[in-house]
Formats: structure tokens, sequence, C-alpha cells
């Protein structure tokens, strides 16, 4: 029982949790806890992404949908009607459910390409919807968020330690969602529509409804992530909610660090985040399209060289360590 | 308002004309390989860049330059055929969405790194020139640009149905495993089809270059475009992306005429959202499958 409670697998996980728990508390730095919070919410966003784009292979790239309908119904909530976040952020993520009904019922029908090409009309067509919504959405212009300093109730907070803790608060929940579907009977459903979704049929698996549940779930937990950032930016307009970066980098996380596996989105998130930081403070922020440009070469060498993500690479060396201590002492033995 | 009307369908034919020339390449590309060219747009504006650059340094014009934007498009199409597209081909769709998508995402941001963020346009004697017919105003250069685009569609379907090479890629797009059973070598035509593709955004870019800046995320615009004409026209059929391109072009600035400067797009994209709902094949593709 002891040796089941402690596997190597738990206590690795004990540890980093108690990494990213205390982070904030030894790092003060603003720079840094930025970086950090932007790493929790894309891990975030591509673990939402992940659920759709890994587990059912079905690779949208208009989650940016989904990302902006969150923002925009928190905001619209909190500055015409005085609704605290805390609740839009909900309503963000019902709203995203509800319209993700009517595209879904739409893109499904649809394979690969042609469905990747469905899923950014849908995006953009609601940015350029909310373009044009200028007296209930501020249109174009967009808004600022009103400040209404340290208020906790209202999702605003002096300290970005707090921020930091509700991102990791998502990225665990996603995380969590994550597993438990890996690990029930969706998961196995899900995986089958993924592999092939005519053979899954042909057995009696429903594709269009797993579809439609994992969309579902997807989009609630990608409209949490919109609401999260406008509340942290302070700022909204369509360009940024319904941002086409959004869809790309959602996917690309993903695609970097392991598609359909649990931590590859946070892989990805990590090392993409840490190779921009680098370049960042290296380069100066002068030259624009730097970031892009190298996140454009790993995705490609990624593709070609280790389509399963980088996460197998961890898992390999993990692998090669764990088995490394008995074998030495094998071969000691041969040896003596 | 008979006028407007006529006014704003020329002038979407005219745009349409280009829109055709990097559509064919999208559907050319996914109707022998099988694969979704997101990349597409960036190749126009390399072309476009090419033309600018020729223009400047040394006093090309566009129009002229595209016997060199062409050619040099074709080699990068063989040499991404050869070194890019051939490894994925075997995987999954995954791989082959992202390949394409990830080199747009390098081609855009290594322009921005190069060239800046800057709009940049060439001035050409036939910039400013509008022919009047009637109560139409044409432009020249935009004329041009349509006219050079029809010739080029009209060569490459005599190509695709009067030479060898020509019928060998169509029978490749049939059926490729009978193709090479009847001794049509896959490599040579894949690579062919993508240069040709990539010449065809290459000849786009130089004929929009009198009349349009170039800039590093210009071929944003026409790749939707594409894209949108070439599910309305059927992936594959290189007779209706040009007709879906038209039309289009047409949609877009009746578009912008009445319902609004910024509405032209709108009326593409729920255009194609409702052909994906009501013809998910597009409108030349048949009922079955």
């Amino acid at each position: 029982m002891t040796r089941k409670l402690f596997s190597p697998a738990r206590l690795w996980l004990g540890a980093l949790a108690a990494i990213v728990l205390v982070l904030p508390l030894v790092v003060t730095s603003h720079f840094a806890l930025d970086i950090f919070i932007r790493i929790l919410l894309f891990a975030f966003i591509g673990v939402a992404w992940n659920l759709m784009g890994g587990y059912a292979k079905q690779l949208s790239l208009g989650h940016a949908a989904y990302f902006g309908l969150g923002a925009y119904t928190s905001t619209i909530l909190l500055i015409r009607f005085g609704i605290s976040p805390w609740i839009g952020i909900l309503a963000g993520g019902v709203v995203a459910m509800l319209a993700s009904l009517p595209i879904g019922a739409l893109c499904f029908r649809l394979r690969g390409p042609y469905f990747a090409i469905a899923t950014i009309a849908t995006a953009q067509v609601l940015m350029l919807l909310f373009l044009k919504f200028r007296d209930f959405a501020w249109g174009a212009e967009g808004t600022t968020i009103p400040n209404l300093g340290d208020s906790p109730l209202m999702m605003q907070f002096d300290s970005k330690a707090a921020y930091y803790y509700i991102a990791l608060g998502m990225l665990a929940l996603g995380l969590a969602i994550t597993y438990w579907i890996e690990h029930s009977w969706m998961g196995y459903y899900l995986v089958a529509v993924g592999e092939d979704e005519d053979a899954a049929e042909a057995i009696g698996v429903d594709a269009l409804r797993i579809k439609r549940h994992i969309y579902l779930i997807s989009a609630f937990l990608t409209a949490l992530a919109g609401t999260f950032y406008v509340q942290y930016i302070y700022f909204i307009d369509p360009t940024t909610a319904f941002s086409f970066n959004v869809s790309v980098e959602a996917a690309l996380v993903s695609i970097v660090g392991g598609i359909g596996t649990l931590w590859g989105p946070v892989v990805g998130t990590v090392l993409l985040e840490a190779t921009s930081a680098l370049l960042q403070s290296w380069l100066g922020s002068s030259h624009g399209g730097v970031q892009l440009t190298v996140y454009g070469l790993i995705l490609i060498a990624v593709i070609l060289w280790r389509p399963a993500g980088l996460i197998g690479l961890l898992t390999e060396a993990y692998a090669r360590i764990v088995r490394a201590g008995p074998q030495r002492e094998k071969e000691a033995l041969l040896d003596g | 308002m008979l006028e407007t009307i006529a006014q704003a369908v020329v002038n979407g034919l005219l745009i349409g004309g280009i829109y055709a020339l990097v559509s064919i390449g999208v559907t050319l590309i996914f109707g022998v390989v099988k694969i979704v060219n997101f990349a597409q747009g960036e190749f126009v504006m390399i072309g476009m860049y090419i033309s600018f650059f020729l223009a400047t340094r040394f006093g090309i014009d566009p129009l002229l330059s595209l016997v060199i934007s062409m050619p040099v498009l074709f080699v990068i199409g063989v040499l991404l055929q050869q070194f890019l597209i051939r490894r994925v081909l075997a995987l999954g769709d995954m791989p082959q969405i992202f390949l394409t998508f990830a080199l747009s995402l390098l081609l855009v941001n290594l322009a921005l790194l190069l060239f800046t963020a800057n709009y940049r346009t060439v001035q050409t004697p036939y910039s400013e020139l509008t022919i009047h017919l009637g109560a139409l105003y044409i432009p020249a250069a935009k004329l041009i640009a349509f006219a050079v685009a029809m010739l080029l569609s009209g060569a490459l379907w005599v190509f695709l149905r009067a030479t060898d090479l020509g019928k060998a890629m169509r029978a490749a797009a049939q059926n490729r495993d009978v193709a090479m059973l009847m001794g049509i070598n896959p490599d040579r035509v894949f690579c062919v089809a993508v240069g040709v593709a990539l010449a065809l955004a290459g000849a786009a870019g130089s004929l929009l270059m009198p009349f349009y800046p170039a800039y590093p995320m210009v071929g944003q615009v026409f790749v939707l475009m594409a894209f949108v004409a070439v599910v309305l026209g059927t992936l594959g059929n290189v007779t209706g992306a040009l007709i879906a391109s038209l039309m289009m072009g047409v949609a877009e600035s009746l578009g912008v005429q009445f319902v609004g400067a910024d509405s032209g797009l709108i009326v593409v994209f729920l255009l194609l959202l409702l052909t994906l709902a009501i013809r998910p094949n597009g409108l030349f593709g048949g009922w079955t499958r």
C-alpha cells in the first residue's frame, strides 16, 4: 500500500506541485511573474484545445471564438450590469458552450482540412461581428476595464501573485478534467473516434455525440481563459479577444508538446514561452517577428522529426534514469 | 442604382481574377498532392516583394517582372515539395495540415524581420490610369491583372488537358495508385504540381504590385479568399475554383457596397459556412462522393 501511495510518478507530481505553489513567494520580479502567468494561461488554453484536437483529433484553428466569447460575456456583464467577473467567467463558459453547439453541428460533418478551414471562418465571423456591435460591445475601439483597485470580489488584484494562483488553479482544473476523461469510457471513445472515425462508428460509437460532448467541455474551458485574460490586461477589443494568434498558440503548444497526452500542452508551452522570453531578453522587443519565426521553425522541426511531440523525449529520458539504477547494480554484479 | 451595382460587379470580377490565381494554386496542390497549402498566400507575398525590389532597384516594370517571379516561385515550389511536403505525405492529418501552416507562420515573420511591417508600393505610369466605359470606371492596372490572370488560367487548363505531363497530373489526382501502375512517376508529378501552383501565386504577386501594397501579412487577405473559393468550387476542381473565385470577388465587392466597408469579409465567410452547411462538397462536387 505504502509503495503505491509513494510511487515515483506521484513523488514527482508532489514535488512539481510544491515548486509551482511556492514560486510566487520566492520570485517577486514582475517580469518573471508575467512570464509564469502567460505560461500557465497558454498551457491551460492548450489543455482545453488538446481535448478536441489531441484526443478527438478534430484540428480546430478557431478556438479564439470561445476565448473571445468568454472575454466579451464577462466584460459586458461587468461594465453594463456591474456583475462580478467571478459570475461572468462562468456565464462566459456557458455562452461558449451554447455557441459550440451550432458551430459543432456545422463543422463536425467536415473532416481534416475542411474542418480546420471552417473553424477559422467561425472565429473570423465572430470577430467581424463584434467589430460591428458598436453600441453594445464598443466596436473596433474596444474598452478598458474600469480599475477598481484591489477588489478580489471583482477579480482585480494589486499583486500579480493572485493572478498567478488563479491561472494555476485553471490549469489544475483543466489537467484534472483531462485526466478524468482519459480514464473514463469517454476517453476510450474519444481515442477511437480520433484514430478512425468510420471504424469507431462501425463498432457502435456515436462519433457525433462524442465530438459534441468534448467540444462543449473544450469551449467552456477556453472561455474561462478569455475572461481571465481581459481581467488581467484590463482591456478588450475584437482583435485581441478573437485574435487568430490565440487559436494558433493553442494548437501550437499542444503539437510541440505532444497531442493527445495529458502533459503535452504544458511541456510545449514551457518550451515555447521560455524560448520566447529568452529571445526577448537577448534581442529586446525591437525585432518584431523573431518570436514567431522561431516558433515556426520549432513547429516544422517537431512535425518532421517528432510528430508525436517532445513529451516522448522526456518520458524516454525519465525511463532511462529510472532503469539506470537497477541496471548499474546488475552490471556491477556481472563485473564482480 | 443599376450603375452602382454594375460598377461593384466589375470591381469584384477584376479582383476575383487575382483570387483565381491563388485559389487555382491551392486547389491544384490539393487535387494532386492531397495537401492543403496554408502558406499559399505567403508565396503571393514573396512574389510581390520580388516585383517590388526589381522595380525599385532595377526599374523593371512589375508586370514585366512576372517572367522572373514565376520561375523563381516554381523552383521554390519544387524544393518545397521535395524537402518538406514529401516527408509528411505518409503521415496523418495533423502533420499534413500543420506543416504548411508552420511554413506560413515562418514566412510571414521572416518577412516582418527582413522587410519590417511597412507598406511598399510601386508607382507605374498606368497605376492611376482609368478607362471610362459608359458610366463605368475601370482601373487599367486591375484590368491588365485580370486579363493576364485569365490568360494564365487558360494556359493551365490547356496544359492539364493537352500535354502528357498535364494528363499525368490529372491521372495522379484521380487515383494515385492506378496512375503509378500506369508508369507515372508521382514524385515528378507532385513537384510540377506544387511548382506550377507557386508560380501562379508568384504571378498573382507581380500582377498585384502596381495597385496593391506589399507587406508581410498581405498573403492572409488572399489565402482566406482562396480557401473560401476552393471550398465553394470543390477542393481539387480547377475550373470550380476559377468560377468560385470570380463569384467571391463579386460577393465581397457587393458586400462592401451595400452592407458597409468592413462587411465584405463577413459576406464571404457567411457564404462559406452556408455552403458547408448545405453542400459540404462545394458547388461543383455533386451530391454524392
